[in-house]
């Protein structure tokens, strides 16, 4: 069952990051440049989504040799809701443009 | 000789050399310290002692070493910090929680070298120490049931046992912290477990060391010291290795690392070997030496020759039966585990039966020095065993189990092999 709780800010523009393309597959370090988020940041949102049934997961299917598959990520029905619902609602935040410099920076907050 | 292999001896030499160094420190210690100065005889007594004790670690260290190194170790050997420390950070999630530590390996792969992947790999391993749980309320009730646990025994133990003040506030406090804890990494509450034997022989071997404990520190909270000066039963610093030990077995035997539950085999190897460890200090300390003066026996030898008898042959059966290194090293870390609060409280209850008959000291038959003087012996010493002695040989025996159980199966494939 799909907790009605409002996700947290993070979760929130992962959420939104996710439902631009809601039929791809994406992958957690593209989504951290995309979204400038550290992997400390991005993986415990990502766990939780899967928890609530809000992201589906899978291996990726054919992979080159000498690497080992990655794991992709995609909204579920329910996510999909979640996303259209935040997106209406007038405090939801637009999911922030890639910045260059790669993953491992914070947000910062506005003002500082 | 290629780097991997290199690496490999060298590193099975460090090893050795970072089992003995404690023991040669020990022996420098030793000579240093003594009141008067030491004759030759002396020296080498104490010297070959370290190395009694000493050289079945050195050998541990390097089968260990070498264990690891061929199943993990050369890999690891091509990882940069980086990798390292993910691969470290990976090992420590809980089971269900795994599939997520894959895809943080596999998705560092993808970082290009320098400082991004440093990030990324703190950023994980942040993660795999503080992973999600499904709700923080059971975290936060937890937390707070442990904090007030913490607070009512510092009141209550205040007031009803000063003596046992310190051991009472460590106990609780590390045990409240480690269930915090263990609800935190944890969205499953009862996942895989080991077991009610293990968790029965833990609770029962725990509840009779609290039990002894409370009754020495309420009965005898003193007794005679060197020159008749009147001495704690249970000084700070003792106080504070019994509970870090009863509570770090408690925590290992209910909530046990993934790595360790797996070897169902093991497991009721290591629970044989707990029993038949206490069960002999038990039928030792009762039927072997019955009617002996004061003074005259104790049960050190009990401490040199049980783990020889038990835990050697038990983690070698185990690693033959299981035909593995690692079946054997599991059943003797689970002997370890369990025998420890269970050893404790066998050593306080005989203590009060051998000071009943005039027996003296259960160490050493030594006296009359009073009851309350076992209970610091009851701890460091059977502790001290079980980590000196007991463990270093349940690794050579789980490494003989092994080998032999791997020349077994070498041997099988010509034995079914039908003749031409």
């Amino acid at each position: 069952m799909v907790s009605s709780r409002r996700p947290s800010e993070q979760a929130t523009t992962v959420i939104l990051a996710l439902a631009e393309q809601p039929a791809t597959w994406q992958y957690a370090y593209e989504l951290c440049q995309r979204l400038d988020l550290n992997a400390g940041t991005l993986y415990p949102t990502l766990m939780r989504l899967a928890d609530r049934g809000l992201l589906e997961t899978t291996w990726e299917p054919a992979v080159p040799a000498g690497r080992p598959p990655r794991h992709r990520y995609r909204l579920t029905g329910p996510g999909r809701v979640l996303a259209g619902r935040l997106a209406a609602e007038p405090t939801a935040r637009p999911a922030p443009a890639r910045v260059a410099g790669g993953v491992g920076r914070r947000p910062r907050p506005e003002g500082t | 000789m290629n780097r991997t292999k290199r690496l490999g001896r060298l590193g099975g030499l460090a090893a050795s050399a970072a089992a003995a160094a404690p023991f040669a420190w020990l022996w420098v210690l030793q000579m240093r310290n003594a009141d008067d100065p030491l004759t030759a005889q002396a020296r080498l007594d104490m010297a070959i002692w370290m190395a009694v004790f000493g050289t079945p670690w050195m050998l541990a260290a390097w089968l260990l070493w070498r264990a690891w190194w061929r199943q993990a170790g050369a890999q690891l050997a091509t990882l940069d910090g980086p990798g390292w420390l993910l691969a470290a950070a990976v090992a420590t999630l809980p089971g269900d929680r795994r599939d997520w530590g894959a895809a943080m390996t596999a998705e560092l792969a993808q970082v290009p070298d320098g400082a991004a992947r440093w990030r990324f790999a703190v950023g994980c391993a942040r993660t795999t120490v503080f992973p999600p749980g499904g709700s923080r309320a059971p975290v936060g009730v937890a937390g707070a049931l442990a904090v007030v646990a913490i607070a009512a025994t510092a009141l209550g133990a205040g007031a009803a046992l000063p003596a046992g003040r310190v051991f009472a506030l460590t106990f609780v406090g590390l045990v409240g912290g480690l269930a915090t804890q263990a609800v935190a990494r944890s969205r499953r509450v009862g996942g895989a477990g080991p077991g009610p034997a293990v968790a029965g022989l833990a609770l029962a071997g725990v509840a009779g060391c609290l039990a002894f404990t409370i009754y020495y520190l309420a009965e005898h909270p003193f007794y005679d010291g060197v020159d008749l000066a009147v001495a704690v039963s249970l000084p700070p610093v003792t106080a504070m290795v019994l509970a870090v030990a009863l509570a770090g077995c408690l925590g290992l035997a209910l909530r046990p690392p993934r790595w360790l539950v797996g070897d169902r085999l093991a497991r009721w190897f290591g629970i044989a070997m707990a029993i038949a460890l206490v069960g002999g200090f038990l039928l030792d300390s009762r039927l072997v030496q019955p009617g002996l003066e004061r003074g005259s026996h104790g049960m050190m030898g009990y401490l040199l020759n049980g783990p020889l008898l038990v835990i050697l042959p038990g983690s070698a059966a185990a690693a033959a039966v299981g035909r593995s290194f690692r079946s054997g090293l599991w059943a003797c870390a689970w002997a370890v585990v369990l025998a420890a609060p269970l050893l404790i409280a066998a050593w306080l209850a005989e203590a009060l039966r051998w000071d009943q008959v005039g027996r003296g000291l259960v160490l050493d038959g030594a006296g009359p020095l009073g009851v309350g003087a076992n209970l610091g012996n009851a701890i460091w010493w059977p502790l001290t065993f079980l980590v000196l002695w007991a463990l270093p040989l349940g690794v050579l025996g789980a490494a003989a189990g092994g080998t032999w159980a791997r020349r077994r199966r070498a041997r099988e494939p010509a034995d079914v092999v039908p003749a031409p």
